[in-house]
């Protein structure tokens, strides 16, 4: 049954992918506590930064990567000062989170509009790799390998920075506890301040691998990427950002194996899985229990 | 310390009354007498997901308006002479809420005179109860479901696209004259594409074909691999793939990275943007499949109003600076259709404009083709033909192969592996 | 143990301004179309008004935030058409029974209650996106209309829908008022503030958040019954669409959720703005719009409604 398993090599290999697109998402969310609803736009502005790059520079769209970075730090710091430390003495950081990214979200595809228009932009078919890869007898396109190493890369260079670093220490302190922190010392706002310039630049960095797994990049999908983002993200565990390649791999198997049987339904397969998982075990398939009574 | 309550009410109340007066309370004088201008109100999506087609349909509107008003205006019959256009436009952002408010809005408040709806069913949808609600005529460019053309209205005209119940025929015959056998077909969930499948899978069932794999993706769909090798493993003769241009983008894309190989592949957006879909897929991708192609692609020399297709592609490229697209050509032919209703409708109103379209149905040829609408709205005529893209050097052109009195060439069938 | 609550206050301070309020809306939108022929947009405030009042129930009373409210509002214009389309129920009727059916799903949904916060929160997107699923689905075309969307235009009656709609945006800030000042609304409040020790004083915080889960579903079916009436012809994504949400949202707590102005003043300001802006100035409203909300987050987290309380106005 040569379709079942290409759809589980590829769902692999996609879900791998989509991991990356959401551990900035949960990132942010495990260390802030912030709702980033405008998180789909980051990415797409990874994506159009590889566009730049490929288009206006002639470079390959892998440097991509280090735009995302840079992008990350030059707007990432000035807006995490400007909104987080208000929004955290409100009455409901959270929930008032999701409506300030909102904005935010909006004013990304204001300018990302007016900047590039609303035409589907692509990276050059080629400059990832033109042939194909085979896993187990099925083969997929170079690009497919390419945006997996990253990811790969980028959840392993994570894992390092949690468990060999101060600051991937204290950041996990935070996760875990934000006032008990607080409490032993550690500079919170700093920590935090990093962990959302990394969030936004995992983003980015996924974004630059979005128009070859997904056709093409325009202002309008961002919020498609973002639902699908939290879906990934609750799947493997809210606030625990390793896990997030568990959801990712349940997402990209559930979803193609759904385009090869009941292909209409293929959409809903991230939602349906996230309502079953979350009721079936609240924190996510593995996370702590998170939730109060 | 307690203010009363009353009094923060009322002037809510009046805050809320100011801020809607300010809005536009805009009353012109009823015209007994000629206007001074005739108001034709539309809306176009400058973002979301319809904007691409939507801006090109809006300005081939507006381009038809400059050329009118260059010549002193549009001929209005009723009142026996010429009067310049004037176009109101909002922005609907591609919602349809929005899109709700800004029709009622230009019926209501700006009380135009032309009400034209913005591209796609799904942005013409709701203008239709409204606008029969207030009796004015609702010019529906390129909103082609098969669903709003059910019963006789005299507010609804489809001008600028077939009905989606007759769009695929030829497609389907020409599927059938090829004698091919084992059909796939790949459609997105949505009224323009699923009808079409549907017109398609019935057409072939008439000729005695059953498609070997007809599904349906969400219109959001934009990962193929998976579905490519499905299909590939029914063995097809064809491969019809009904979707928006993102999801032919990802499609020939994924297509081609796939290493499978189809003896036809059909896409629909190749043929209305030629440019944008070469500009993100590559030449090499398009080269030999099949798609419709759509004016300014097919040409109509001969035409009883406005320009005929060479004259449009060169006087638009001169003014514009870039070469017109299907949507452009389907925006000018909305304001000839209005143009050629407004000269001949006896009188100003909105009863005797659809009249006059129903007159026009069957003598009228535009760059589009012939224009035929029946009593329902449903416009039967402007048919696309299919065409395939065949390369020449670096770059491809279209050979029209279906229907014969069209043709340019015969189909490359099948198509040789690259 | 009702001594541990406190007693209900005075009639005056309650009975009157929520009549009032409700009374100001009914004669605001009375009056209005004839002073603005919009009545679309007037139509839509209304929405929005039973929306974010809708929304105010859950959020501002239990601290849950719906993010996939418009779920339960889509469900609500489906089941409405469908009882249209093949019954033979008069058309308001059938917005009632719509109503009903959503409150139904509320139900089958209603585990998504054990859930807290952000979890909640994303779930009920997930749920939203499920049902959107459903009835959008190809494959249940014959059924639920499908990608063809559904026209039940034999009904069509934008005077009698638009009453209605202006019937359930009162309701459902009878709702709120009701939530506000009864004895059941201060339980909820208890509640929310710290669940412990409530259900330590006897309130049943299961129970009572699953009711006022169904009302509040309730309320949006409704609206989405009455939405789906007065537009009569519409395609699944007019009704499933995440701008609804984010909007009933957004103008709840521009307002001041926990009141029974704020979620009206919010939606009734910020839609107006919304389209003045996008009348006027197009290109740049996506923009202003996010720019305005997000400097509104920023300097009146607490909602409109604080500018008031913070200098000791009561505000109902």
């Amino acid at each position: 049954m040569s379709l079942l398993e290409y759809a589980l090599i590829g769902g692999i290999l996609y879900g791998i992918f989509f991991a990356l697109v959401g551990i900035g998402l949960n990132l942010i969310f495990g260390v802030m506590r912030m709702i980033n609803i405008a998180h789909g736009q980051f990415v797409l502005l990874g994506g159009y930064g590889a566009f730049l790059l490929s288009a206006r520079l002639g470079l390959n769209p892998i440097f991509g990567v280090l735009l995302a970075i840079a992008g990350a730090i030059v707007v990432g710091l000035p807006l995490y000062y400007a909104v987080v430390p208000r929004l955290q003495a409100s009455r409901d950081p959270e929930m008032l989170s999701f409506i300030l990214f909102f904005g935010i979200a909006q004013m990304i595809d204001a300018i990302l509009v007016a900047v590039f228009g609303a035409d589907q932009r692509s990276l050059p078919q080629d400059a990832l790799g033109s042939g194909n890869l085979s896993a187990l007898g099925q083969s997929f396109p170079d690009a497919w390998w390419v945006a997996v190493a990253m990811s790969l890369l980028v959840t392993a260079a994570l894992y390092l920075y949690f468990t060999r670093t101060r600051l991937g220490f204290a950041t996990r302190a935070i996760i875990a506890n934000r006032d008990e922190a607080l409490a032993t010392g550690i500079d919170v706002q700093r920590v935090s301040a990093l962990s959302f310039v990394i969030g936004l630049a995992l983003a980015g960095i996924a974004g630059v691998f979005v128009p070859y797994l997904l056709g093409s990049i325009s202002p309008d999908i961002g919020n498609e990427l973002t639902t699908t983002s939290f879906a990934v993200i609750i799947i493997g565990s809210l606030g625990n950002p390793l896990g997030t390649i568990i959801g990712g791999l349940v997402f990209g198997i559930g979803t193609l194996f759904m385009q090869t049987f009941l292909p209409s339904w293929s959409n809903m397969v991230p939602y349906a899985l996230l309502v079953i998982i979350v009721l079936l075990r609240p924190a996510g398939l593995l996370g702590r229990a998170v939730r109060v009574t | 310390m307690t203010v009363s309550r009353p009094t923060w009410l009322v002037a809510a109340a009046v805050i809320i009354f100011a801020g809607l007066a300010a809005i536009g309370v805009y009353r012109p004088a009823h015209a007994a007498a000629p206007p001074s201008v005739i108001k034709i109100g539309t809306l176009y999506a400058s973002s979301g997901t319809f904007a691409v087609a939507s801006q090109g349909q809006y300005q081939g509107l507006q381009y038809w308006a400059s050329l009118v008003n260059k010549d002193g205006g549009v001929y209005v019959k009723a009142f026996n002479k010429k009067i310049p256009v004037k176009i109101i436009a909002y922005d609907d952002q591609s919602s349809t809420t929005t899109a709700t408010t800004l029709y009622n809005q230009l019926i209501t408040q700006d009380k135009v005179d032309v009400l034209i709806a913005d591209f796609g069913s799904v942005l013409t949808s709701v203008a239709i109860p409204l606008a029969a609600e207030h009796h004015m005529l609702l010019i529906d460019p390129t909103g082609s479901g098969a669903n709003f053309f059910t019963k006789k209205t005299d507010y609804l005209a489809d001008v600028s696209i077939p009905s989606s119940a007759v769009w695929p025929v030829p497609l389907a015959q020409f599927i059938l004259a090829q004698k091919l056998k084992r059909v796939a077909i790949l459609y997105d969930s949505n009224d323009f594409d699923a009808s079409q499948a549907e017109t398609l899978k019935s057409v072939l069932g008439q000729g005695g074909v059953t498609p070997v794999y007809y599904n349906g993706v969400p219109t959001t769909e934009s990962n193929y691999a998976v579905l490519l090798h499905t299909i590939a493993a029914t063995h097809p003769d064809a491969v019809l793939e009904f979707g928006y241009a993102p999801n032919d983008i990802a499609f020939l894309r994924d297509l081609t990275s796939s290493g499978l190989h189809f003896n036809m592949t059909f896409t629909i957006f190749p043929g209305q943007l030629i440019s944008l879909i070469t500009k993100n897929v590559g030449a090499k991708a398009l080269a030999y499949t099949y798609t419709y192609p759509t004016p300014p692609l097919v040409r109509y020399p001969h035409v009883t109003t406005g320009m005929n297709t060479a004259e449009f592609v060169q006087a638009f490229t001169a003014a514009n600076k870039v070469a017109p697209n299907f949507l452009n050509a389907a925006g000018y032919n909305n304001g000839l259709i209005v143009g050629e209703m407004l000269a001949r409708a006896p009188q100003f109103t909105q009863l005797d404009f659809h009249s006059a379209l129903m007159a026009m149905s069957g003598s009228t040829t535009t760059l589009l083709g012939a224009f035929k609408i029946n009593e329902n709205g449903a416009q039967l005529g402007e048919l696309l033909p299919v065409a395939q893209i065949v390369p020449e050097g670096t770059a491809n052109k279209f050979v029209v192969v279906y229907p014969q009195d069209k043709a340019t060439g015969k189909a490359v069938y099948p198509a040789p592996q690259q | 143990m009702n001594e541990t609550l406190p007693p209900e206050p005075n009639r005056l301070r309650t009975i009157v301004p929520s009549a009032l309020t409700l009374a100001a809306i009914a004669l605001a939108f009375i009056v209005a179309p004839h002073l603005y022929g919009n009545r679309s947009l007037l139509f839509s405030m209304m929405t929005f008004v039973a929306l974010a009042q809708g929304l105010n129930l859950l959020y501002g009373f239990t601290g849950y935030l719906p993010f996939g409210y418009v779920g339960f509002f889509g469900t609500g214009a489906y089941a409405t058409s469908l009882l249209v389309l093949h019954t033979h129920v008069p058309a308001i009727a059938c917005v009632a029974l719509g109503g009903i059916c959503t409150v139904i799903v509320a139900i089958i949904l209603g585990p998504l209650l054990r859930l807290a916060g952000a979890y909640f929160a994303i779930a009920s997107l997930a749920a939203s996106q499920i049902l959107y699923n459903i009835f959008s689905n190809q494959d249940l075309a014959s059924v639920t209309g499908g990608p063809y969307g559904l026209k039940i235009d034999q009904v069509y009656n934008p005077t009698a829908s638009y009453f209605t709609m202006l019937a359930i945006a009162l309701l459902a800030t009878g709702l709120a008022a009701h939530f506000r000042f009864s004895r059941f609304g201060m339980a909820l409040r208890a509640m929310n503030q710290d669940p412990t020790s409530a259900s330590m004083a006897g309130i049943d915080v299961v129970r009572q958040r699953l009711v006022v889960w169904l009302i509040s579903a309730g309320v949006a079916g409704l609206a989405g019954g009455a939405y789906a009436w007065n537009l009569s012809v519409f395609y699944p994504d007019a009704v499933f669409t995440l701008q609804i949400s984010v909007f009933a949202i957004v103008f709840a707590l521009f307002g001041g959720v926990g009141t029974v102005l704020g979620p009206v003043i919010g939606a009734v300001v910020l839609y107006a703005i919304y389209n003045t802006v996008g009348i006027s100035a197009p290109q740049y409203f996506e923009f202003i719009y996010g720019l305005l909300i997000v400097v509104l987050v920023l300097f009146l987290p607490n909602g409109l409604m604080s500018l008031l309380t913070r200098r000791g106005v009561r505000v109902i």
